[in-house]
């Protein structure tokens, strides 16, 4: 289990930790489901992020 | 009465613009209290946009089936001069100085606009129960939430406020309120309909689309507001075909999947039956259903989560100092985001992509598939949990959960009613097509429509 205090702390998120540990519960569920299909991806996928380059028009 | 009833008493000058436009300010004035469907009504505007419909009309200046109908869109699209909040008390008096491309296209489709529908905050939600602007009720049962986020587009078109209201659909936004409110909903493909001047929720997820009383009232809309916009880097070139339905349309030998994993699992029984029961009219009307195998769903969603926490919380970022702007459940979900590191998002946009191309397998089997939209009717407002057979489970995941995955794929999908439970609230059809195939989608639900009086059911008012 990940030390999500630890975390906001470090990143100087700033989040009381009354609602942190409202939503603890809900990332640890979200590691658990996630984590395992992160380890299966093959190195050559890449992200299905869009970045076009358009080309500028002429001057 | 729907679009294309009205548009046809229209044309043959039974009614004008100005009457529909009038009675629905009335039932806006009648509902809009106990209902809160509408944030900002347009009452100036949308009569003088009617006035200028009937004049182009009795000329014969024909803008189609939208012309002169009056409509509502969510507080979440740009609408120039007037107030855009997105639900959310940072952007209370944001007013733009552009049209959304979609509102552009309604206004040259000739739509009157009559106001600006009610929101879950930021659209990040699935109850519509607003902390700033209010509570949105379900006209079915005003006790119970319309759905979200966009729960006032829903609950102004079932209670015949507006002939359509036009949605967000990030993780289900029009789907669940269109099974809720027992309306039709439409997400179309990603990048069929422009994001422009659309206040975004999501990078990557967000769809636009209509609610609507009727199939082809979706498609006439669907028409009017598709297409390739250069101010939205994600707008797709696919040419926009033809999507409005033929009278009396076939579905002979359409191959339809009904999906025997994970989407009829942990349902309320009646949704379970009336879906099964939809199948089984399509079967009736020659179509050919196919038990099909679909990919790992809850895998699907646990990516769709980590992308819209992380890019949600990303575009939020620079005004989450001042927490109090927040209402309790979007400040949780923010700080969700917050924490996931930037490797999760990365590679969830990587598995999202191994998941499009597994899915895609499943077009050589089907051209759609139906399954239910949310596993149960609309839940009570407030209610945190819901059972379902033996399971308790978080209303928001349990609303999403059907639909959430279908955002990843980028895929159209429509809800419509599929009949009522047995308290007589209405339940979602889910009907998921290929890639750009809104046409085959609203084609399978118009002859369903055709074939049934599920959308013809109407909440009582009193």
């Amino acid at each position: 289990m990940k030390n999500w205090k630890k975390i906001a702390e470090a990143n100087d998120l700033r989040i009381p930790e009354s609602d942190l540990e409202r939503i603890v519960p809900a990332l640890e569920t979200l590691e658990a489901a996630f984590r395992p299909l992160a380890k299966t991806i093959p190195d050559e996928i890449e992200p299905a992020i869009t970045f076009r380059i358009i080309p500028e028009p002429a001057e | 009465m729907t679009i294309l009833e009205a548009a046809q008493a229209l044309r043959k000058r039974d009614l004008s613009s100005a009457e529909l436009t009038e009675a629905a300010l009335q039932r806006v004035a009648l509902l809009n209290p106990k209902l809160n469907a509408i944030m900002t009504v347009l009452e100036e505007s949308a009569r003088a946009q009617a006035k200028a419909a009937d004049e182009e009309l009795s000329r014969g200046a024909d803008r189609g089936p939208l012309h002169g109908i009056p409509i509502a869109v969510k507080d979440v699209f740009e609408t120039r001069g007037v107030r855009t909040t997105c639900g959310s008390v940072i952007f209370m008096h944001h007013v733009p100085e552009r049209d959304a491309g979609v509102v552009e296209k309604l206004a040259a489709a000739g739509a009157v606009l009559v106001g600006k529908a009610g929101m879950h905050e930021l659209a990040y939600g699935i109850t519509s129960n607003n902390p700033h602007f209010g509570t949105v009720h379900n006209p079915w049962d005003p006790d119970r939430v319309p759905g979200g986020s966009s729960g006032g587009s829903g609950a102004a078109v079932a209670s015949e406020m507006v002939f359509m209201a036009m949605g967000s659909d990030t993780g289900g936004s029009i789907r669940i309120p269109a099974s809720f409110c027992g309306t039709v909903g439409l997400k179309p493909t990603s990048g069929r309909v422009s994001r422009y001047g659309v206040m975004p929720l999501d990078f990557s997820l967000d769809h636009m689309g209509p609610l609507t009383r009727s199939v082809r009232d979706a498609a006439v809309t669907l028409e009017a507001i598709a297409g390739h916009d250069l101010r939205d880097e994600t707008s797709s070139t696919e040419p926009v075909g033809s999507y409005l339905p033929a009278p009396g349309c076939s579905i002979r030998n359409v191959r339809i999947g009904l999906p025997q994993n994970f989407y009829f699992e942990r349902l309320d029984p009646d949704v379970d039956m009336a879906v099964r029961r939809m199948a089984a009219t399509a079967e009736s009307l020659g179509a050919v259903i196919i038990p099909v195998r679909v990919p790992d769903i809850p895998a699907l969603n646990a990516v769709g989560r980590v992308i819209l926490l992380a890019e949600a919380s990303a575009l939020m970022e620079k005004y989450i100092g001042n927490r109090d702007q927040f209402g309790s459940d979007v400040l949780a979900l923010l700080d969700q985001g917050r924490l996931l590191p930037a490797t999760d998002y990365v590679n969830a946009q990587r598995l999202r992509r191994m998941m499009q191309r597994e899915f895609a397998a499943l077009w050589s089997q089907v051209d759609c598939l139906f399954t239910p939209t949310t596993p149960m009717a609309a839940p009570r407002i407030l209610e945190k949990t819901v059972k379902l057979g033996d399971h308790t489970e978080d209303v928001r995941l349990a609303a999403t959960r059907l639909v959430r995955g279908i955002n990843v794929l980028g895929l159209p999908a429509l809800s419509m009613p599929c009949g009522p439970d047995r308290r007589g609230l209405p339940l979602g059809l889910q009907i998921v097509g290929r890639p750009f195939d809104e046409a085959l989608v609203l084609r399978v639900a118009a002859a369903l429509e055709d074939a049934t009086e599920y959308h013809l059911a109407k909440p009582a008012e009193g």
